[in-house]
């Protein structure tokens, strides 16, 4: 297949980040980087147990300490500020309600109690100590059985039951196939708790100006027009009377979307005091107390037939989402469910989903929402070669979708087009050499060891375009908003709603507007993260920064690049521009086949629009500012494949990765470099999940996973080179075939390196059915084995 | 608390007196007195790197280390390695092969190797793999960073 890259200049180009200078020399400018003359400092005391009435609080000695200016409870946010009400139409979902700081009782380990408003943080912290909280403990609920256990204690009283969300669907007929197959195989998938770890934690400062009546709030956030929506509505503000900037962002991965209550609180302190405020969350609240993700059980019964084709497939999804509903509670197991048969053709499919509130921190979507969706799935394949005697790669492609059945509609409804799920599967089987396994599994042996292959195809969801959301029942767009302005010299900035925490927009976004409008992308400067500057858009969030972001810069730039030839035409004095382009900054013209120079530039018609409008053809208004919105289609799909070879000593029960290649076919790319560096990154964060992370609660709900030496994660040691395949097949529904991506890679990673692991444990019996995938996990499931 | 003394810090080869209290981290007045925020603060308990300085040259974590402590000791911080507005080898190399996102782990993980490398000219990949073992990055998978400090080695040994 033709790459569709050729066809471009700037598009694909391997352009080296032009955001590296600052972070290799120290000049990135982080929240905490920022001097902010007078600020306070804010510190939150927060709840030792995990469900707790609150008797009362003794805030007296720690008031009087030098250098406190305030302390405050939630009795006094209550006043300031209004309660987050997560209520939308969404069948099967309770409605909840979060008031900015909990007033009767604390919900986890970790809830806030309290805020000290003090000259430093030294000083904020001594404070801290001195407050005195009196609490009669409540039950903890601390898993799903006692969460939905009856007469269990509720974490929220609005919620019976602890069932946040419930929701069920069923397409095609599930009874049928299940009476009709030859064998029924039933699966089991766990995945434990996890939390983002952002290098950088969360923070903020906010500065209100009284004279203007304005607040800014300095922040590190994916998407800053909708935070600012939330903060201005919490504070009964106008939108018109907050502005949300970013700084540099230290890593995100879906932590830093909401507004959560620290930082409303910040901001109503700083508007409270008439001083700035700030506030830098240490490791142990961020571990404990920002955002954690993924704790759910996923169970699948498959109806099969002898040769291994699904006839009918059933889903049961039970998730564990804490205590505070940040995020609608359905949404993340909706999305696991709704693409589930991904790259498969299964038409007759139903799903069951139950989400649980509990005494935990709050859940809400992390790199891959979605996550163990393709796990479920290819871990459900496994199962099914394992139960029938049949080739793993065999049962993936008798069920798979062969290139003559797209678009596909799912049994959701979900529409896949332009993907390649069986070009991608067969260029990582030979990569892997899947066919000599066996002959290197002999060797192993010889050593003791045991070796496998685990294979995984991805079917991700990149963009949600607004019928998507619609669609779910949320409030809400998918729509992103750009500009583009053509200076008096030429120069050109531009502005998305986007916000990036390492994605190399500052590079890679300039390039779509460098094609769109027909100059090199060196000259394009992309603006971000300012509420004032950019336009109101939906933010950094999923896999929409290249399709939806770039989409809407690239049709921008060639709406800026329609004027530009107009005006040139005009210049060269010809009748129309069709035989006009701008390239390199140049106008051109197409004479007898062949591209010549107009000797006119970017420069000329910049010069006029701003100094000499008089000279403008009619009709063509002074200036050259142009602004877009674009809606991209409801959904967009990539798809890839993975596989790994890993070893598992069973003596020790370590796992050795061995090799790692993937094949992931993301359409037109903005910048291999910076593409190469998401799908390594995304495959990491997935590996690094699948072996060593996990937040451990106690049954009394303390977490014990507070620190870096106890919530692990996965060092250079413990990662493989991943070893990328390039596959570019355009989406024929976006600008210039974008399909977007970024998360495909943890939902491959986790499939592929438990499919290893159990094919190496096969001759075992065993199967490893969750996660972490830790050496005492694996010697728990040889034990009496070897 | 207790009261500030009056210290003298070597940093990046310049003197500061500062006041400061004997709890105060090395790491808070770097960024805090002297504005030296290219020191990273990423978790406070000397886990994650990103906070890695040289101390007399050997790399250390400055947000274990009281300021108080640093007297009559010389102390590097990322914003000394360029000279004359020319990258390192090492930066120079992180930024050709994508060993950088966020960019908050990168000065840590710079401090780290620039020590490293220059007592170790030719170091394997499984030898860079556990030294930066001591850094934690969210973003890259370790695998430009790593591909960086090889390519940076490979430099280094061709310099005089």
């Amino acid at each position: 297949m033709k790459a569709p890259t050729d066809t471009f200049t700037q598009i694909g180009r391997a352009l080296p980040r032009r955001e590296d200078r600052r972070f290799l020399t120290g000049q990135g400018q982080y929240l905490d980087d920022m001097a902010i003359a007078g600020a306070l400092h804010a510190t939150f005391l927060r709840s030792p147990h995990a469900h707790a009435r609150i008797v009362s609080i003794a805030i007296e000695a720690a008031a009087a300490l030098p250098g406190v200016v305030k302390v405050v409870t939630g009795h006094d946010l209550a006043a300031w500020t209004t309660v987050l009400q997560m209520a939308p139409p969404i069948d099967g979902l309770a409605p909840t309600a979060m008031p900015a700081m909990p007033i009767n009782k604390v919900r986890f380990q970790g809830d806030i109690v309290a805020c000290v408003i003090a000259r430093d943080r030294y000083l904020a912290e001594d404070a801290i100590e001195a407050i005195e909280v009196d609490y009669e403990i409540l039950p903890a609920i601390t898993d799903l059985p006692s969460a939905f256990a009856a007469g269990a204690a509720l974490v929220d009283d609005a919620v019976p039951g602890n069932l946040l969300a419930h929701q069920s669907f069923a397409a095609g007929d599930v009874a049928g196939g299940m009476r009709a197959a030859h064998a029924i195989v039933e699966s089991s998938f766990s995945q434990q708790r996890q939390t983002h770890l952002p290098l950088e934690t969360r923070g903020c400062a906010a500065i209100w100006n009284d004279g203007r009546q304005h607040l800014t709030l300095h922040i590190g956030n994916q998407a800053p027009h909708p935070l600012r929506t939330q903060l201005a509505r919490r504070l009964s503000l106008s939108e018109s009377q907050v502005t949300v900037i970013c700084p540099d962002v230290g890593g995100a991965f879906g932590q830093k979307i909401v507004l959560y209550r620290e930082e409303l609180i910040v901001a109503a302190m700083a508007r409270h005091l008439r001083r700035p405020v700030r506030w830098r969350e240490d490791r142990m609240e961020n571990l404990q107390a920002a955002c954690h993700a993924r704790e759910a059980t996923c169970r699948t019964r498959a109806a099969v037939a002898k040769d291994g084709r699904i006839l009918a497939l059933e889903l049961d999804i039970s998730e564990d989402f804490g205590a505070y509903s940040f995020f609608p509670g359905n949404y993340i197991a909706r999305v696991v469910a709704l693409i589930l048969t991904g790259p498969y053709r299964i038409s007759d499919y139903s799903y069951e989903i139950r989400v649980a509130m509990t005494n935990k921190c709050g859940a809400g979507p992390m790199r891959a929402p979605m996550a163990m969706t393709s796990w479920v799935m290819d871990g459900t394949l496994d199962a099914i070669a394992r139960r029938l005697g049949i080739d793993r790669l065999a049962v993936r492609q008798i069920n798979m979708l062969q290139p003559g059945e797209f678009p596909y509609t799912m049994a959701t409804g979900e529409v896949v087009d332009d993907i390649t799920p069986t070009q991608t599967l067969a260029a990582v089987a030979e990569s892997i050499d899947y066919a000599g396994l066996a002959a290197r599994r002999k060797e192993a042996e010889t050593r003791a060891r045991f070796r496998g292959i685990g294979l995984c195809s991805v079917v991700e969801s990149t963009t949600y375009g607004s019928r998507f959301y619609k669609e779910a029942g949320i409030a809400g767009s998918g729509h992103e908003a750009a500009w583009v302005r053509i200076e008096p010299s030429g120069a050109v900035n531009a502005s998305v709603g986007l916000m990036g925490a390492g994605q190399g927009y500052e590079t890679s976004l300039a390039q779509a507007v460098a094609e769109g409008l027909g100059v090199d992308a060196e000259v394009v400067r992309i603006n971000l993260g300012n509420t004032d500057v950019s336009p109101y858009g939906m933010g950094t969030r999923g896999a929409r920064g290249a399709t939806a972001g770039g989409g809407a810069l690239y049709l921008c730039a060639r709406k800026a690049q329609d004027q530009v030839l107009r005006i040139a035409a005009h210049l060269l004095a010809l009748n129309s521009a069709v035989d006009l382009r701008l390239t390199g900054a140049k106008v051109q013209r197409l004479i007898d086949g062949a591209w010549s120079e107009t000797g006119v530039a970017l420069a000329d018609v910049a010069r006029i629009s701003y100094l000499d409008p008089t000279a403008l053809p009619e009709g063509i208004p002074p200036g050259l500012d142009f602004s877009l919105t674009y809606d991209p289609p409801p959904m967009t799909y990539s798809n890839s494949a993975h596989a790994c070879e890993v070893e598992v000593d069973p003596q020790t029960g370590r796992i050795e990765i061995l090799r790692y290649v993937v094949a992931e076919d993301c359409g037109t790319v903005l910048n291999p470099i910076v593409v190469a560096g998401q799908q390594r990154g995304a495959i990491a964060m997935g590996l690094s999940g699948s072996l060593l992370e996990q937040v451990y609660y106690d049954e009394s709900g303390q977490n014990l996973s507070s620190t870096l030496a106890d919530y692990l994660v996965a060092t250079a040691c413990e990662l493989p080179n991943f070893e990328i395949l390039p596959m570019h097949t355009p989406n024929r529904r976006t600008p210039v075939g974008i399909k977007g991506m970024a998360e495909g890679g943890v939902m491959g990673a986790i499939g592929a390196l438990t499919s290893a692991v159990n094919d190496a444990l096969a001759p075992f019996g065993v199967t490893a059915d969750k996660l972490p995938l830790t050496p005492p996990y694996i010697r728990s499931l040889l034990r009496g084995r070897i | 608390m207790s009261d500030s003394v009056r210290i003298t810090l070597s940093v990046n080869g310049s003197g500061h007196v500062v006041d400061v209290t004997p709890r105060r981290l090395l790491s808070d007045v770097l960024r805090e007195d002297l504005g030296l925020t290219g020191t990273h603060v990423g978790c406070e308990h000397g886990v994650c790197g990103a906070c890695t300085i040289l101390i007399d040259g050997r790399p250390a974590r400055a947000c274990i280390t009281f300021a108080i402590q640093m007297e009559r000791h010389e102390v590097t911080t990322i914003e000394a390695v360029a000279r004359d507005d020319v990258y390192s080898p090492l930066q120079q190399a992180m930024h050709e092969e994508h060993g950088l996102q966020c960019g908050f782990c990168t000065p840590g993980i710079i401090m780290t190797f620039e020590a490293y490398l220059r007592d170790n000219p030719d170091p394997s990949e499984t030898d860079i793999r556990d030294v930066l073992s001591g850094n934690l990055c969210r973003c890259t998978g370790y695998q430009g960073i790593v591909a960086a400090v090889v390519k940076a080695a490979a430099d280094l040994r061709r310099r005089p």
